[in-house]
């Protein structure tokens, strides 16, 4: 094992292209970037936007340059590892240029981002104060049986419970209706957990009413099977 | 479990050592996941332009300070790569050493911050910009750390005057994580 | 290459001792590419098996509605949604990469181009830890509440990044992490590759002796790199999506869903590629060794690879026409994708002026290697509807595509890795297959996989939309005709399983009593072939080649053998 490690003292002889590196003055570079860390920094308080633009970000490109030449030594690299690495950044570009079409405007042929350009109008209030989360539906806010049946159930069953669903209208048989009284008049609360539990082939009936045991625990089952019974007719 | 370096390792048909072809090709691949990431906030910050309520929070002194930190750290790394060049490990490694207290402290200042702004409530769910402002300095941060841990095993071993040639390898690791947060810097605390 | 000047280091000729480690942990701690190279074939031939499983159930499902599968059991909607998606998953990122890429690609690279070892053999071995861990996750997201992830393989937000939505909270976090752990292990895998070719040549090895399987792999590699950090950060901002409750990809809370499938085809198209270029490279060396014939055009294919992965970045969002992205893009996008259609074609053509006037032997590899060409040409001819924007308002998100994908994929992930298995079998085992049982298990792959996705391009055309567990909920697709070719296709699909057995039966009594290879006993020209069979530990014990010419020397009129090894001195 000596005699591989010994062969990198001899390493550095083969830095072909390397010579000209201790020519640079690294300490200048360094004060340089400092320089333009301060002016960059400086560059918002005189307000106007398209120099503070060009201050903060035309002098990261050059801070950004001076450290990859400089520092990185690109300058005394073989030219291939610079066309890779100008690919890569081509390629970001590439990127941004396809996809920013779709992403950075809201609205083009024949759409529009509508809950992008309402974020926009919004505006997001309290820059002196506490940060609001944009007011949505909690998605992860705990359980509510009104969301999952909307969310799950309601696409056979229907919001209003009716059976009406856009997928149960190729179903056969279709989707049971809650607001029938034919349908409560057979059927307990017992019966309704059972069904949303294991399946409607666990009662004898058709296997096209999955059971839903692994998704949701025994309560949230429950307020489920609570929540269908608000369908139910008055009067029943 | 003794480990010896192949033949394949010591050859160089391209010319360049094949340590450093490989971190370069390292960094093409860096440069596609941030600028990717960078690039994505870019398009929602231009389209977004009341996100500049929520940028204006952040804290642009100890945005500087930390840029200040890793330029003097990319300056130290540079200077360590000088002096694994003479032969001088021990200097080296000194460097290298005051390069990974450069990114310690990044942390520090960081964490300080990052506590700061969550206490005021500005989460990563706050809204859009908070979102992108912890995912890009997080990942950045993420890689500041990996690159200080390694940077220590280098270090260590440069103090024993073994593997000199990987101070290099590490340095242009370090200049680039550096690059990252010149162009982080004015994205989340100068332009907002 | 700029390659001018190949600096030969000292100690070349020593000779390397070193041995590997010893016993059962030579598993866990060799560094050597062509054990880590066996671990990546074996896993990626493992998971095949297990996405080839999961096929087999999803398909008794579709031509057997509610049928309680054998050894399975009854397929539920969700559990369908896990099974496709994971079987798209499975076959894409850890069997097509791992084989043809990983494995062939660290087996045979060191050895072509005269080398030792990869250049950095220890991130080799963690490149495959860091695969095997995302294999583990992968496996255990099966096994949690919920599931395995349902979302597709595309995993399109808020599909994906909504737990209510896809009912897979902890499952598809599993599956996003396990991909990008996937991801990571390539991406050092790939430095390895692209450093050690362009740098550890044999000494006389100039760019263009090198054999195009390493180029292409090599090129695959580059593609793979630079293509997927924009996913890798996309995939991040899904996770806390799904895990932190961000909105990056949420409509409502500033952010855009689209994003997400531009990152991911961004990547998603270049990755075709990458799995297709060494799958070409594969046959195009097959089709050299057994066509006795120098390759018609080296620089001309290696140019057209390198231009068509250049291409491969223009043409990602003709996967979205009807997402609903801005027309306009949509043109460009068509033109692109049916120009990228040009350099694939001559390559064909390439191929097929390498086969004229060759002296050619059908052996078991040579089927395989023309088998990839027929299939891949239909493939390749149905993207062509799918390219043009117009037809794929029609086409999309129909069995036209899947058919299309598949009879890309197909070609690509199991003819290739068949034919780079049979051909190199002899170097890696130190034996020759059964040619017999060879000819069976080939005809019993291809002809079988024809009658399955033919029948799926007319359901395609009929109407059939993907990602449905059950047709008997759309009447219109509900026809006795239509299941009728359902029911050819799962039943080709188990002809063709069946015949695997005959491949596995062949690799085990060839590996334990086949005939004893030789080392160079299809009388091939590359570096590989000089060796022993299997090589030891080094490769080349007693000193590491020179090379004198290029690798596809058959047929020279000045000698007497048809073959021109490289390692020769002239």
């Amino acid at each position: 094992m000596a005699e591989h490690n010994e062969s990198h003292g001899h390493d550095h002889g083969h830095d072909a292209g390397h010579g000209d590196a201790h020519h640079v003055n690294y300490k200048r570079i360094y004060l340089t970037l400092l320089g333009l860390l301060v002016v960059s920094v400086a560059g918002p308080f005189f307000g106007i936007l398209w120099l503070t633009l060009l201050t903060a970000f035309g002098i990261a490109l050059v801070k950004a340059n001076l450290v990859i030449q400089n520092f990185m030594h690109l300058k005394w690299e073989k030219r291939i590892m610079k066309w890779v690495l100008a690919t890569s950044l081509v390629l970001m570009f590439l990127m941004f240029a396809g996809v920013s079409s779709d992403v950075m405007n809201h609205e083009g042929r024949n759409w529009e981002n509508v809950a992008a350009q309402a974020a926009v109008e919004r505006g997001i209030g309290g820059a002196e104060g506490e940060a609001e989360a944009i007011e949505v539906e909690p998605v992860e806010a705990g359980f509510s049986a009104q969301n999952t049946y909307n969310l799950v159930c309601a696409t056979c069953h229907g919001r209003a419970g009716d059976g009406t669903g856009p997928a149960g209208a190729a179903l056969d048989p279709q989707p049971a209706n809650f607001t029938d009284p034919a349908f409560w008049a057979e059927r307990d609360m017992e019966r309704i957990v059972t069904v949303i539990r294991d399946g409607g082939a666990a009662v004898g009936r058709s296997p096209l009413m999955v059971g839903w045991s692994a998704s949701f625990t025994p309560e949230q089952i429950q307020q489920l099977a609570d929540h269908v019974a608000t369908f139910r007719p008055s009067g029943e | 479990m003794a480990f010896a370096k192949p033949l394949a390792t010591l050859r160089s048909s391209t010319g360049i050592p094949t340590g450093r072809l490989a971190i370069w090709w390292v960094l093409a691949s860096e440069v596609v996941i941030f600028g990717g990431l960078l690039g994505s906030y870019l398009m929602f910050r231009l389209g977004h332009p009341e996100w500049a309520d929520a940028a204006a929070v952040t804290n642009v002194w100890i945005g500087a300070f930390n840029t200040f930190v890793l330029l003097t750290s990319s300056f130290t790394a540079v200077l360590g790569h000088q002096a694994a060049e003479r032969g001088d490990g021990k200097q080296a490694a000194k460097f290298l050493f005051m390069t990974i207290g450069g990114a310690a402290t990044f942390i520090m200042v960081k964490s300080y911050e990052w506590t700061t702004e969550i206490l005021h409530g500005y989460t990563i769910t706050a809204n859009g910009f908070w979102a992108f402002y912890y995912t890009a300095a997080g990942l950045h941060a993420m890689h500041v750390i990996a690159g200080a841990v390694i940077m220590g095993f280098i270090a260590v071993d440069a103090w024993r005057g073994r593997e000199l040639q990987r101070v290099e390898l590490i340095g242009i690791y370090w200049h680039f994580v550096d690059v990252v947060w010149i162009f982080l810097f004015p994205l989340l605390y100068i332009a907002k | 290459m700029a390659d001018t000047a190949i600096s030969v280091h000292h100690d070349e000729h020593h000779a390397h001792e070193h041995h590997g480690p010893q016993g059962i942990l030579k598993y866990v701690w060799s560094t050597d590419h062509k054990m880590i190279a066996m671990q990546y074939l074996f896993t990626g031939m493992f998971m095949a098996v297990i996405g080839a499983f999961m096929a087999y159930v999803f398909r008794m499902q579709l031509a057997f509605p509610g049928i309680s599968v054998p050894g399975y059991g009854q397929v539920s909607p969700g559990e369908y949604n896990a099974l496709v998606t994971n079987h798209g998953s499975i076959m894409i990122f850890w069997v097509a990469m791992p084989v043809l890429i990983a494995a062939f690609g660290n087996y045979l690279i060191p050895l072509m181009i005269g080398a030792d070892d990869m250049v950095f053999p220890r991130i080799n071995r963690l490149s495959y830890q860091i695969f095997l861990l995302s294999v583990l996750i992968l496996l255990a997201s099966f096994f949690v509440p919920g599931g395995g992830f349902g979302g597709a393989w595309t995993a399109y937000p808020p599909l994906s990044a909504v737990g209510e939505y896809n009912q897979t909270n902890l499952g598809s976090s599993l599956w996003l992490l396990a991909v990008a752990l996937e991801f990571v292990a390539f991406l050092l895998g790939g430095i390895n590759f692209i450093t050690t070719l362009m740098n550890s040549r044999a000494p006389g090895m100039k760019a263009y002796d090198i054999p195009l399987v390493c180029w292409f792999i090599v090129i695959a590699s580059i593609l793979f790199m630079l293509s997927v950090g924009p996913l890798i950060a996309g995939a991040v901002m899904l996770f806390f999506d799904q895990a932190l409750g961000t909105g990056f990809y949420d409509p409502a809370r500033g952010g855009d869903p689209i994003l997400w499938q531009h990152l991911f085809w961004f990547f998603g198209h270049p990755e075709v590629y990458v799995v297709l270029f060494p799958a070409i490279g594969i046959t195009i060396d097959v089709i050299a060794t057994f066509a006795r014939k120098k390759v018609f055009g080296y620089k001309l294919m290696l140019y057209t690879t390198v231009a068509t992965g250049v291409l491969s970045f223009f043409v990602w969002a003709h996967h979205q026409f009807i997402a609903g992205i801005d027309p306009r893009m949509a043109n460009i996008f068509t033109i692109t994708t049916l120009l990228i259609s040009v350099p694939i074609a001559e390559l064909c053509f390439v191929i097929i002026a390498t086969l004229y006037g060759g002296s050619i032997r059908f052996t078991t590899p040579m089927l395989w290697a023309l088998a990839f060409m027929a299939e891949f040409l239909i493939g390749g001819v149905t993207g062509i509807f799918l390219g043009a924007s117009g037809a794929d308002i029609y086409f999309h998100d129909t069995y036209f595509v899947l058919a299309h994908f598949h009879y890309t994929f197909f070609p690509i992930a199991i003819i290739g890795t068949f034919a780079a298995f049979t051909y190199w079998f002899p170097k890696m085992f130190g034996r020759m297959m059964n040619d017999t049982l060879g000819k069976i298990h080939f005809w019993g792959t291809v002809i079988p996989f024809n009658f399955i996705f033919i029948p799926l391009f007319v359901l395609g055309i009929g109407g059939q939309h993907r990602r449905i567990y059950n047709y008997q909920h759309f009447p219109e697709l509900a026809g006795e005709g239509m299941y009728t070719l359902r029911e050819i296709a799962t039943v080709s699909l188990l002809v063709m399983l069946a015949f695997q057995f005959v491949f596995f039966y062949n690799c085990i009594t060839s590996w334990r009593k086949g005939k004893k290879a030789g080392k160079n006993p299809w009388n091939a020209n590359t570096l590989e072939w000089t060796t022993e069979s299997p090589p030891p530990h080094g490769n080349w014990p007693e000193g590491l080649p020179n090379v004198y010419r290029g690798p596809y020397e058959y047929g020279h009129p000045d000698r007497d053998e048809d073959y021109w090894p490289q390692n020769q001195p002239a």
